[in-house]
């Protein structure tokens, strides 16, 4: 089977969970989901973040000098320059591209400046507001802005992880390199950076303490909790984010009130982790409802269960396992979920399935059945390769009987290749160990390879 | 867990020494005991972490030298597996039959001579120990 989900460390046989890593592991083939905050620059402790979040704001307000001596120009240039920033991957893009500005729309971010008397005698203090005037400008334009404009920290950082990571470099050209001494994006050659192996593209990684979901100065939270809607509109049906817009334009008050209190509370402002493990009462809540579930597909049990254990097993083996996904598949007409995770060879469990059995990933097969059947072992069993190995899990209700435990037994005379049952019980297990922290919950998987080698001749 | 079979000699007590060791076994057994008991009655299903389960096998293992023969508390059982994720139920009972055994093992070493005495090559010592708490057993 193919990789799922690539990651730049899995393509340079790096194993390392997520977790021990200072950046975020750029996808291959998409974009994180997750968005630079150039709000945890400025609530940084770290005297470094704060300096580059003043290094980028001057960047941004030098497009208002320009404008103001009629070189608008050349400032509608640098912020389409600034507007992509595609060697980050962040973001939803599937395929690791996006598209930059165009010059109406930046010449409407420009005109802020002259627009709102604030921003044009004293600049911007956090140029993530320009989302509360300019349709269109949200997280991902914001986050754009940022990494472009703090590309050069951002390479680096790259080459230091690089280096750190023994992860392999190749000269790269940089289309876009912001230089801060001539406040003018340039082209840049020559410069040692980790490549794409899909397309050939540089990649830039960047620190995942400025990742965030959703930016701590939002519209979204501005409009729900800090809009004075009834001044904007009196029939709230009617009151669309442009009219917001327009009114954030004539009263920059309600702005800077908003920011102010966004301020205020910056203690509270954290980076989003890029995986969160469910909480411990909705473990045992998804186990619960796990339990009272029937067999087989009757009133989509089948459905149910999957979900349930999708939702429950990432967070019980993390962070020894990073999950990658959820995959759908169908062999012999029958529908199968698998749950993928990437093995990171981070336990000497894991490394052991990495050298025996060649595991880079670890698929676990989700059935809700009374009785795993021959047909259920051979469709693993044919799924068992390449990238997967000779490593797989049933994750299913009840233990294999006989026939199919001896059939497990013989795949691992035959071929080598190791079968694992987690059931209800040892799901219970791992959920109790979830809960009171006193072994790994991946403990119990462990156990369960251990006893099933122990029946192997 | 560990699997192991041992035709090691009946267990004697030859010294002074000897004498300590054995109670010094049941004492540390009995707060293993004590304190996993808590664990188990709150969660008897919950893995007991890898401090505690290396404590519990290091004292095993002393149980094992000094319990043998007769009084081998289980047979085709060593130590715990640490890989297998012994429960605090499981570890309580095991802990159990190793003081049962222990203090049979005792019992069965002690004599009365103005008092409770233990049994020192087969002959009474001048060492004070509590009352015998499983007599009838098997008399050295």
């Amino acid at each position: 089977m193919a990789f799922f989900r690539p990651r730049v460390t899995d393509h340079f046989r790096i194993l390392l969970p997520q977790a021990d890593l200072d950046f975020a592991i750029p996808f291959l083939d998409e974009d994180i989901p997750l968005y630079v905050d150039p709000f945890l620059l400025w609530r940084s402790p770290s005297q470094q973040d704060q300096a580059l979040h003043i290094s980028l704001l001057n960047a941004f307000n030098h497009l208002g000098y320009l404008c103001a001596n009629g070189q608008a120009a050349q400032a509608v240039t640098t912020l389409i320059a600034a507007s992509e920033c595609d060697e980050v991957g962040l973001g939803s893009s599937a395929s690791r591209q996006g598209k930059r500005i165009g010059e109406a729309k930046a010449r409407e971010i420009l005109d802020l400046f002259k627009h709102i008397p604030q921003y044009n005698r004293n600049g911007f203090r956090h140029f993530e507001e320009i989302q509360f005037f300019v349709d269109g400008i949200s997280k991902d334009r914001i986050s754009d802005f940022t990494c472009s404009f703090l590309k050069s920290f951002l390479i680096d950082f790259t080459i230091h992880q690089c280096e750190q990571l023994r992860i392999p470099t190749s000269p790269s050209g940089v289309p876009q390199l912001y230089d801060s001494r001539k406040n003018l994006f340039v082209e840049a050659h020559g410069i040692q950076l980790p490549i794409n192996p899909r397309n050939g593209s540089p990649l830039i990684f960047v620190p995942k303490r400025w990742l965030r979901f959703v930016p701590w100065i939002s519209y979204d939270e501005y409009f729900e909790k800090y809009c004075p809607q009834d001044e904007i509109s009196h029939r709230p049906e009617e009151l669309t984010r442009v009219a917001v817009l327009n009114y954030n334009r004539d009263h920059y008050g309600v702005i800077e009130t908003y920011v102010k209190a966004k301020e205020r509370t910056f203690e509270d402002c954290r980076n989003d982790p890029l995986f969160a493990q469910i909480p411990i009462t909705s473990a045992k809540r998804k186990f619960a409802a796990i339990k009272k579930l029937s067999t087989g597909k009757s009133d989509g049990a089948d459905k149910r269960y999957e979900d349930l254990m999708g939702q429950l097993l990432p967070s019980l083996l993390y962070p020894q396992l990073d999950f990658a996904e959820e995959q759908a598949r169908t062999d012999s007409g029958v529908s199968i979920r698998d749950l993928i995770f990437y093995n990171t060879a981070s336990t000497p469990f894991l490394r052991d399935i990495f050298n025996t059995y060649g595991s880079r990933q670890i698929t676990m097969e989700m059935k809700n059945v009374a009785a795993i059947e021959r047909q259920h072992v051979d469709q693993l069993n044919r799924y068992l390769a390449d990238e997967f190995g000779r490593f797989g899990v049933f994750i299913t209700r009840y233990p294999l009987k006989r026939a199919e435990l001896t059939r497990t037994i013989d795949l691992w005379s035959g071929q080598r290749k190791a079968i694992v049952t987690l059931t209800d019980v040892d799901i219970a297990q791992m959920v109790e160990l979830f809960e009171s922290k006193q072994r790994n919950p991946i403990d119990v998987l462990v156990k369960k390879y251990v006893e099933f080698r122990a029946k192997c001749p | 867990m560990s699997n192991s079979a041992q035709n090691a000699p009946e267990s004697v007590l030859r010294t002074e020494e000897d004498v300590r060791d054995l109670e010094k076994l049941i004492v540390q057994l009995q707060g293993l005991h004590t304190e996993i008991s808590i664990l188990g009655k709150k969660a008897p299903n919950d893995g007991l972490n890898l401090f505690k389960l290396k404590l519990v096998n290091n004292i095993l293992a002393k149980g094992n030298s000094i319990l043998t023969g007769h009084y081998k508390p289980l047979e085709n059982f060593v130590t715990f597996d640490e890989s297998t994720v012994p429960t605090n139920s499981d570890v309580t009972m095991v802990l159990a039959l190793y003081i049962e055994q222990a203090e049979r093992f005792r019992s069965n070493n002690m004599v009365y001579d103005r008092g409770w005495k233990y049994v020192v090559n087969g002959a009474a010592s001048q060492i004070e120990g509590s009352a015998p708490t499983k007599i009838g057993t098997e008399r050295r």
